[in-house]
């Protein structure tokens, strides 16, 4: 069958031996890195390195001077070798790219979007009789809400949830020996980039659009002048933004819940926030889970020149250029050296001890967009009083590598 | 609750004095933004760094070293959770104000290239660590109080007393010509809807651990410091039979004593009007005296004890000595040997110390008219008296000798012990004023550094000191170059009023940035607010209990 047409957002895990020691592998890592922060804070062997310190993660996420990203490869299959900022490093170009992107992602957006992702969750819920796959939830609403946002369409054929979810994987979670996940996305990254063409052919064909959304202004940039605004620049940045946006939602947002159904009180905090319409402290809150569970265990980077991480303490460790760097931000938020009882679920904490979404130059473009969001997606389900686990397996948290695989809650 | 106190001295690079200062100044202006003590003042900091109780920056110019800069910090909890947080705050402006200073020549060094690299974006709390000095001793008033139960404490009070004195409410004031626990039960329940925190048992200031912890370090140190003064004695009467040791005891303190006394008289001119009197203060704790001499002996044997045991035993089989000592067999002549070695140290040992010291006071020279930069002054004066709190930092060069070098260590971390046992109510002593207060020695122990955060004007603080603990003042700053005469160690010096104020204002810097977590709240009323407060957590009070809550509204 065409990947083109897969209704599996999440590839069948792996199976066997192989699938068991990688479940194993990720499930003891927060335990490794407790470990390592104290006895071992940089490990590493040969041209690979990790750093688990709060201190040190940011030093390489905050040094994009000696660490670059390693997006560029895989980002030139799914752009069809067009940049785009993700992957550059600290150039006008780079500028230029987040600038342009700024002037039609707008933090006055934010409102609208948020009560936008409620009112999908709420109506979806309102359909679901009482059960629901919050990972399901999640990725419906995410693509429902950011995708139109972005006025990307969904395809004649396929689903828009299930390629963005693939090229997603692909860039930031896939091994080079993954050649099934290869050919899966050498079919989906042409079609996503055809179907943002012809939509803009379409919008500049005269026809309409949805009013304002990032494509309309993209355009009218474009029309006012702008050269940065190109036809090809602006099918990039569209399929980055819907690739590298929202399937992070069904990962993170069931993998929350997860952690204050695991917490009576915090549950009941966020219930009562929910209830209360106060959604700054719905949204600490759901930051605060995040943090038991973030989005992965942590990005790579790339020396780019020799280095020493840590330069100066006992720690310190030098890399040589080229090698890799894990930055296990997923550590350093509980690092109790910067951060304060880090097994407290603690809601009142400051901004600087979350790394969710990572820092410095390539901190994550849709960061405010999830912070505004992602609460609000729970909210609705958190106003029901009735907000259960489902009996049996299904009503407990299950992964596919770093993917949220399916969390059933009965309302 | 583990609450911090620390300084980081950073030496600046001369050249770069004007700049920091500057900085400082530059940062100052930029958060300290209303009339001090309003709730927008200091906001960012208020909100990013929400352990701080009160934080200072200041540069020390001083004839003899290059300017240092120094960074005090009161805090609650961890100290590397409080740079993370200072650095969040403050983190460009600290980084500028660290290529001012000069590169460590230490093994701290490549630290500060890292975090003073052009472009660098290490960073700074590991360095800042790195450069922690720890006070040698301190105080925190209302001890135990975090900042934020401070704060919620203090929004209490203010609420407790509009609900009392609301003048918008119709009729008489439903308090009147209640009792004490009426009005207790009636405030407890108007207060509770908006102070849920009430319903809640509060956490106790200090834990029976860190008491404990406090006061088995206060033991440990003054076991080891009896035995490590009595040590020659002890090797002395162990050595001699013990009625010609205690002969050549007497003997030796008649004529130390002699010697002292004739040099017990203060030198013209420099006798103050009154000091401790410390028969006084000695005798009515003489049955405790007793008791803790008892249990240093027998703390000190048990301790010597198995050390003798296993020299006795190297030696037999060396073949130096004679039959290895068990430790059952070595206990009694070891604590005998103690108490001879306790009797030596109080009759020969400390007074031949005294008398080595008072050979150094009757030559000591004091500082009586010190230079003082009206420049500086007049910045010290413009930045005082805002508010009901004020800040000093005074730096001091510390008199050579080993003597003053013993006497000055000892004194300041058996000071610091004592306090820690002792003021535990949220004072220090019968001194209702300072909030966080500590000493630091810097430059490998030649210069003492002193910040504290008190109430009321400097000049009151002082009087304050002098009237109420001139002997503890001058036991521990009497090291001072310059500090008026001494006698003693504890007589005359601070309470030579004037040349005491004299010597310490010529020491202090501006304050160039100073911040107080609640600006406007005395130790006294935070004590009263925690009283008050206290009472409204419980349902109930007896008759007894609720007059005595009741006179602190």
């Amino acid at each position: 069958m065409s990947a083109l047409l897969s209704q599996d957002p999440i590839r069948p895990a792996a199976s066997g031996l192989k699938g068991a020691i990688h479940r194993a592998f990720l499930a003891a890592l927060p335990s490794v890195f407790a470990v390592a922060r104290r006895v071992w804070p940089i490990p590493g062997l040969g041209s690979f390195r990790a750093v688990t310190r709060h201190d040190d993660v940011r030093e390489v996420f905050g040094t994009d001077t000696a660490f670059r990203v390693p997006y560029q490869p895989n980002l030139n299959v799914i752009t069809g070798g067009e940049p785009f900022f993700l992957g550059m490093d600290d150039t006008p170009e780079y500028r230029a790219g987040v600038a342009a992107m700024r002037r039609v992602v707008r933090a006055d957006d934010l409102p609208a979007l948020a009560l936008r992702t409620e009112e999908a969750a709420s109506n979806i819920l309102s359909h679901a009789g009482g059960r629901i796959d919050v990972v399901d939830l999640a990725r419906r609403v995410a693509f429902d809400v950011v995708a139109p946002y972005f006025g990307v369409p969904p395809p004649a054929q396929g689903r828009l949830d299930v390629w963005a979810t693939r090229l997603f994987e692909f860039q930031f979670a896939s091994s080079p020996k993954d050649i099934a996940l290869r050919r899966e996305v050498d079919e989906i990254a042409p079609a996503f980039r055809a179907l943002i063409d012809a939509e803009i052919a379409r919008r500049k064909s005269g026809g309409a659009g949805a009013g304002d959304d990032v494509l309309d202004r993209c355009l009218a940039q474009q029309a006012a002048g702008d050269p940065w605004y190109t036809d090809p620049q602006i099918r990039t940045s569209l399929l980055c933004m819907v690739v590298g946006g929202p399937p992070q939602w069904p990962m993170v947002v069931p993998q929350a819940l997860e952690q204050l159904l695991q917490r009576p009180e915090a549950l009941e905090a966020a219930r009562s926030a929910a209830q209360a319409s106060d959604d700054d402290r719905l949204r600490r809150i759901v930051l605060e889970a995040m943090r038991f569970d973030p989005l992965g265990p942590g990005l790579p980077r790339i020396a780019r020149r020799d280095w020493s991480i840590a330069q100066g303490t006992r720690r310190q460790t030098k890399v040589r250029q080229g090698a890799t760097v894990f930055v296990a931000f997923s550590s350093a938020m509980m690092d109790d050296r910067r951060v304060p009882e880090p097994r407290r679920f603690d809601t009142d904490r400051g901004a600087h001890e979350y790394i969710h979404f990572g820092y410095g130059l390539h901190e994550c473009f849709g960061k405010h967009i999830n912070h505004a969001c992602l609460p609000r997606l729970l909210k609705p389900l958190l106003r029901h009083p009735n907000l259960q686990r489902a009996a049996g397996k299904e009503g407990t948290l299950t992964k596919n590598g770093i993917f949220a695989e399916r969390l059933v809650v009965t309302f | 609750m583990l609450q911090s106190t620390l300084n980081v001295p950073l030496e600046v690079k001369p050249e770069s004095c004007s700049r920091l200062s500057a900085l400082i100044e530059a940062l100052r202006q930029r958060e300290d933004t209303g009339p001090f003590g309003q709730p927008d003042n200091f906001s960012r900091v208020m909100r990013d760094i929400p352990t701080l109780h009160f934080m200072s920056m200041s540069v020390f110019t001083a004839a003899e070293y290059d300017p240092i800069f120094i960074l005090e910090a009161n805090f609650d909890g961890q100290p590397g959770v409080f740079w993370g947080q200072l650095e969040a705050a403050f983190g460009p402006d600290l980084r500028e104000m660290l290529r001012c200073c000069k590169r460590p020549l230490d093994e701290d060094g490549p630290l500060y290239d890292a975090v003073t690299a052009s472009d660098s974006r290490a960073p700074l709390a590991p360095y800042l660590e790195a450069r922690t000095q720890r006070p040698s001793v301190f105080h925190h008033g209302n001890r135990g109080l975090t900042r934020d139960r401070i704060l919620q404490e203090a929004a209490l009070f203010v609420a407790v007393r509009e609900e009392l004195d609301d003048p918008g409410r119709p009729g008489p004031s439903p308090y009147r010509g209640r009792s004490a626990t009426e009005v207790h039960a009636l405030l407890r329940k108007a207060m509770v809807p908006a102070h849920p925190w009430l319903g809640m048992s509060a956490p106790p200031r200090i834990s029976r651990g860190e008491r404990l912890l406090d006061i088995l370090r206060l033991v440990t140190f003054a076991v080891l410091l009896l035995l490590a003064f009595s040590l020659p004695a002890i090797v002395v009467a162990a050595l001699m039979p013990w009625k010609a040791y205690v002969l050549l005891l007497l003997l030796v303190a008649t004529a130390t004593g002699l010697l002292i006394y004739a040099k017990r008289a203060p030198l013209p001119g420099t006798e103050t009007s009154a000091g401790p009197n410390l028969t006084r203060l000695i005798l009515p704790k003489v049955p405790a005296i007793l008791g803790i001499v008892a249990a240093y002996v027998v703390v000190a044997a048990l301790v010597l004890t198995p050390l003798v045991s296993a020299t006795s035993h190297l030696l037999a089989w060396l073949g130096a000595g004679n039959l290895p000592a068990t430790p059952g067999d070595a206990f009694w002549p070891v604590a005998r040997a103690v108490l001879l070695g306790l009797l030596g140290l109080l009759l020969v040992i400390l007074p031949g110390l005294v008398l080595w010291l008072r050979y150094l006071e009757r030559h000591d020279s004091s500082h009586d008219a010190p230079h003082v930069d009206e420049r500086l002054l007049r910045e010290m004066v413009r930045r005082e008296d805002w508010v009901a709190q004020n800040h000093m930092g005074s730096i001091v060069l510390i008199k050579p000798g080993v003597l003053r070098s013993i006497i000055i260590r000892a004194g300041h971390l058996g000071l610091g012990l004592v306090l820690r046992v002792v003021a535990t109510d949220g004072y220090l002593g019968t001194m209702r004023t300072v909030h966080f207060a500590h000493w630091a020695f810097l430059n490998n122990g030649s210069r003492l550094l002193f910040f504290s955060n008190f109430d009321h004007s400097w000049d009151s603080y002082l009087d304050d000191f002098i009237e109420k603990a001139a002997g503890g003042l001058t036991l521990a700053w009497g090291c001072g170059v310059g500090f008026p005469p001494t006698r003693f160690l504890i007589y005359d010096g601070a309470r030579h009023g004037r040349r005491f104020k004299n010597w310490a204002l010529a020491s202090r810097a501006v304050s160039r940035f100073w911040y107080s977590a609640y600006p406007t709240l005395t130790v006294d009323q935070i004590e009263r607010n925690n009283r008050i407060a206290d009472g409204l957590r419980r349902p109930e009070l007896s008759e007894v209990e609720a007059r005595a809550w009741i006179s602190d509204l």
